[in-house]
């Protein structure tokens, strides 16, 4: 007569047996890569987070920006709108900047600047520079398109994918490769490693925190370092909401004059 | 000099002054950084924002017009905005002391109230900034007031764009957005006119200064600003259409004093990714009302104005820009058969070329611009060099260059030939 213990073992291993079945271990990069990007940058019709940003430069001097951001993404579930509103420093408050990130073409990007009511649009040859003075990119913010790159799967790990990114057109990039690292259960990426020519790591991405908000699991603190010079950007996320309903003539002109507060508090 | 002492003194001492507090209070809600968590703060209860700035320029040659100083300034603003359950508003001011002029000003940069009217329709009322058109320093249908003087004396850009008293409509709509600015009193631009940059005056035959500034007649009469525009897929459209004055004072009274003539223009432009960049193009037809047929030569003629734009990446985090520009002065051999002063009237094709050319570095906390305007149909142009530099999120400085040339003394910027001047600008915002 089997005992509880050999029971509760069977039952436990029957179980674990079958969590591993439906957690099969994925083979194909581009479908890794697919997913990763949905999770990451696709959860929910829409969305809304208020994001802070701690810049600190290789002197250890300290600088802040604070915004928040709305998301939707349209109905052929490829193109999305996003805008950030800024509240901080003084010298960035009530700065909008607003993207439409497309699947086949660049993005459109535009900046509003409230001083001069000047809606200035940024050429799409901009998007690897500093997002607003911070170590995190442009695309960083919006989402580099996986198309934009070829896969090549490294490791496979019980916790981890990794796998290693090739632009396919190397002139738009300063990387020469990188290697991201993918959360099997959640399927985000925790991590980036960019490799310059001479094959080292000279920027880092790393996330710091994950959390399941409203059934989607959702980076909350993640942090940016370059290694070159010695300056990282740690950037957090609080009252992260999804399937707000925001409608889509919100992700206007508009809302750059008029900022939407009723989405925005 | 005692202001400039002074001037030095508050500069050293102020960022002192209110480093303590301010900083206490950037810090307030983020100290949890080490703990992983963002607490929610309470917001102010009355948000006031702003900065302090210091400003001081220098003409590089003596001039026979004009002291050596031509920016010598403190300035304070102070911003609020909020709403109630109705409205929102916004209230923006600088407080200035101007050693140029020897006296302290204070002006109102925004004071507005605004709020929607259903879904698709804003209103916004009272004194504001507006801007549109495709150009970079360059108008065709902005023919919002713009402050000539401060661009040429090395003030913040922001300053450019002179604030009017203005209803602006906004609606937005599935075929088109339309937008209605309304301006009670005509608000001419800041021109120069011999009191801060000296300039030909063909009046009196010659360049003028502080002695001899003068002021226009102003019409009290309203004006009317109209834009329809759309985006379709990455492409900006839009019409214009303007109803008022020629911004600047180029037509002369029956008693021959300067004023503004009627002007309505009506343009359009698109602005869309092209290749590696932004291409834009813009074009206004500039009726002069008063002086249809060009044979008055105390109006201007009308005129057609287009421009064609090219702006790219050249290099990481160096971009490049070319405009050209076209003014083509209608019936201009009426206008030099009746001039009572041909050899000044500008050619029939004034033309323009701009380059801009903007480096900044790997966290935008230096950036190096050099903008230059050239006509080569005039033989001359105006080059603006410019550095600036961001010390952490309060304090920054900005410092540059303000040059002009030209072959004749009457031309548009070979007039401010004796004006070229450096200027630096230290500003600690909160």
């Amino acid at each position: 007569m089997m005992n509880v213990k050999t029971v509760l073992a069977t039952a436990a291993l029957t179980l674990f047996a079958i969590g591993a079945q439906a957690e099969e271990a994925l083979a194909d990069p581009r479908e890794i890569v697919r997913k990763a990007e949905r999770v990451a940058f696709y959860s929910g019709d829409d969305g809304r987070s208020e994001a802070r940003m701690l810049i600190t430069d290789n002197q250890g001097r300290r600088q802040v920006r604070q915004f928040t951001i709305l998301r939707n993404t349209r109905d052929d579930d490829q193109t999305q709108d996003m805008m950030v509103f800024f509240s901080r420093p003084a010298d960035v408050r009530n700065t909008v900047f607003r993207v439409i990130k497309r699947a086949e073409t660049d993005d459109d990007r535009w900046l509003y600047l409230p001083g001069l009511d000047l809606v200035k649009r940024i050429s799409a040859g901009d998007k690897r520079t500093s997002f607003v003075g911070s170590h995190f990119f442009y695309e960083d913010v919006s989402g580099r398109s996986t198309d934009l790159d070829d896969y090549e799967l490294l490791e496979t790990t019980d916790e981890h994918y990794r796998l290693r990114g090739t632009a396919k057109n190397p002139s738009e990039v300063e990387f020469s490769h990188y290697e991201v690292t993918i959360d099997r259960e959640t399927l985000l990426p925790v991590g980036t490693d960019y490799y310059n020519d001479r094959g080292e790591v000279y920027r880092q991405m790393e996330v710091k925190k994950i959390e399941t908000i409203e059934g989607y699991p959702t980076v909350v603190h993640s942090i940016m370092r370059d290694l070159d010079t010695g300056g990282e950007t740690e950037m957090q996320f609080r009252n992260v909401r999804y399937d707000l309903g925001i409608p889509e003539n919100i992700f206007s002109e508009r809302s750059l004059r008029n900022p939407p507060t009723d989405w925005l508090n | 000099m005692r202001w400039t002492s002074l001037a030095i003194r508050s500069l050293l001492v102020s960022p002192l002054l209110l480093s303590g507090p301010l900083l206490a209070q950037t810090d307030d809600g983020w100290d949890d950084w080490e703990t992983g968590d963002w607490e929610e703060e309470a917001g102010p209860a009355f948000p006031l924002y702003g900065f302090i700035e210091l400003g001081a320029g220098s003409r590089l040659d003596r001039s026979p017009h004009h002291d050596r100083l031509s920016l010598g300034e403190a300035r304070a603003r102070l911003e609020t905005d909020g709403s109630t359950s109705r409205f929102q508003y916004t209230v923006k001011g600088d407080l200035v002391y101007d050693e140029v002029l020897g006296e302290w000003d204070a002006q109102a940069r925004e004071l507005t109230v605004s709020n929607g009217i259903g879904d698709h329709l804003d209103a916004k009322l009272g004194r504001q900034v507006m801007t549109w058109g495709s150009g970079d320093y360059v108008f065709l249908n902005d023919l919002f007031a713009k402050d000539w003087q401060a661009f040429f004396i090395g003030r913040d850009d922001e300053y450019l764009k002179a604030p009017q008293d203005a209803l602006r409509l906004s609606g937005y709509f599935d075929r088109a957005n339309i937008e209605l600015a309304w301006t009670p009193e005509f608000e001419p631009d800041v021109y120069p006119r011999g009191e801060r940059l000296s300039v030909f005056n063909p009046m009196e035959d010659q360049i003028i200064g502080e002695a001899q500034a003068f002021v226009a007649d102003t019409p009290d009469d309203d004006e009317l600003a109209l834009r329809v525009y759309r985006n379709i897929g990455s492409t900006e459209w839009a019409l214009y259409g303007y109803d008022g004055f020629h911004k600047s004072p180029t037509a002369l009274s029956s008693d021959g004093q300067p004023t503004f003539s009627r002007l309505r223009a009506l343009g359009g432009s698109v602005r869309l990714p092209l290749g590696p960049g932004l291409f834009n193009a813009e074009v206004s037809h500039h009726d002069s009302l008063d002086d249809p047929s060009g044979t008055d030569p105390r109006t201007p003629n009308s005129q057609w104005r287009a421009l064609v734009g090219y702006e790219k990446e050249l290099l990481t985090r160096l971009t490049g820009s070319l405009q050209l520009y076209l003014e083509h002065t209608q019936d201009h051999d009426e206008l030099v058969l009746n001039s009572p002063n041909p050899e000044w009237e500008a050619e029939q094709n004034r033309t323009l070329v701009t380059t801009r050319l903007t480096w900044r570095d790997a966290r935008d906390t230096m950036t190096l611009s050099l903008f230059a305007f050239y006509s080569p149909s005039d033989e001359d142009g105006h080059v603006r060099p410019r550095f600036d530099y961001r010390f952490d999120d309060n304090l920054s400085l900005s410092t540059g260059f303000n040059l002009f040339f030209g072959e004749e003394t009457h031309s548009f910027f070979g007039q401010f030939e004796d004006n070229n001047n450096a200027y630096a600008r230290i500003r600690y915002a909160f």
